[in-house]
């Protein structure tokens, strides 16, 4: 039950931990996984099918930079209305836990 | 797991998409293993890491079938997306179909309403005059002319419905994908 609920959890902002992510800077997929997976130890794989939906939303863009070991890289950029989807969910986001916290926290 | 078994297992799973999609998709996991390589981490630890290959090309299907719609907007597309969605098995398919069926029927039956009015007008149109009803041809083959406009313009409002339900399966679809699904998955035997 636990375990479910933290999958649940973690799956429902894990496109907006990417979103943040790349806010800061651009990034290649293997790089988000990773700072992803240790943060929040979610399976790597599941960056993927996230990407290409987010694609899919245009909330991201990709393009090619060579890399001086092996093919080139294909990073990954905020659009406009990623940036607004970053904000908006942020804001979600923070009055979410700010209730559940307070709920938690609440004197028996 | 290895690599080469990795690739192999999403490989099948994909089989069926456009060419270009698991090709890129491809890419994107071989792109994966060849980064991890270099960080020095093993073909295993990779592969666990990434997940249940067959899992992951189930999500890849649904996406690349919702995105194809979201695109084509055509019968095939459509069909695509729903059975993206149903192999994915996010939809009760116990619960929906008494509301599913009767629903896409209507929409059939419609869409063959409006090809028999638009065919009966054209027949009226063309072979009126020619039957010999009564003398007022002009009268008969406008009434067939407007048989004709009545069954395109029942053809479009049916398309235009159809769409609407195709999209309300796609929202509903990735609704349970996100929501529902982890639990469920939760609850399966891991290694």
């Amino acid at each position: 039950m636990t375990e479910a609920i933290q999958i649940q959890l973690k799956r429902g902002v894990l496109e907006l931990c990417v979103l943040a992510v790349l806010s800061r800077n651009d990034a290649y997929a293997y790089d988000i996984a990773a700072q992803l997976a240790k943060a929040i130890d979610m399976g790597e794989g599941t960056i993927y099918p996230l990407m290409r939906r987010m694609q899919t939303d245009r909330l991201v863009e990709t393009y090619l930079v060579e890399s001086s070991s092996g093919p080139p890289r294909k990073y990954y950029k905020l659009t406009t209305s990623g940036r607004a989807s970053l904000a908006a969910q942020t804001i979600e986001w923070t009055a979410f836990s700010e209730a559940v916290n307070v709920i938690l926290g609440a004197p028996q | 797991m290895n690599r080469e078994t990795f690739v192999e297992k999403l490989r099948t799973g994909l089989r069926g998409l456009p060419q270009t999609t698991v090709d890129e998709v491809m890419a994107d996991y071989e792109a994966h293993f060849s980064e991890g390589l270099q960080a020095g981490r093993t073909e295993d630890e990779i592969a666990s890491a990434l997940g249940d290959p067959a899992r992951l090309a189930r999500e890849l299907r649904t996406e690349a079938g919702i995105r194809r719609w979201e695109l084509e907007r055509n019968p095939s597309a459509a069909a695509g997306a729903i059975f993206a969605i149903l192999g994915l098995g996010v939809i009760d398919i116990v619960i929906l179909l008494p509301i599913l069926l009767p629903v896409a029927a209507t929409l059939l039956g419609f869409m063959v309403a409006s090809v028999g009015i638009f065919t009966g007008g054209a027949i009226i149109f063309v072979a009126g005059p020619f039957a010999g009803i009564g003398h007022y041809i002009a009268a008969v083959m406008f009434g067939g002319l407007s048989l004709m406009a009545g069954g395109v313009s029942l053809g479009a409002l049916t398309g235009l419905v159809s769409i609407g339900f195709v999209n309300g399966l796609v929202w509903f679809g990735r609704l349970h994908m996100r929501l529902l699904k982890p639990v469920l998955e939760s609850s399966e035997v891991r290694p």
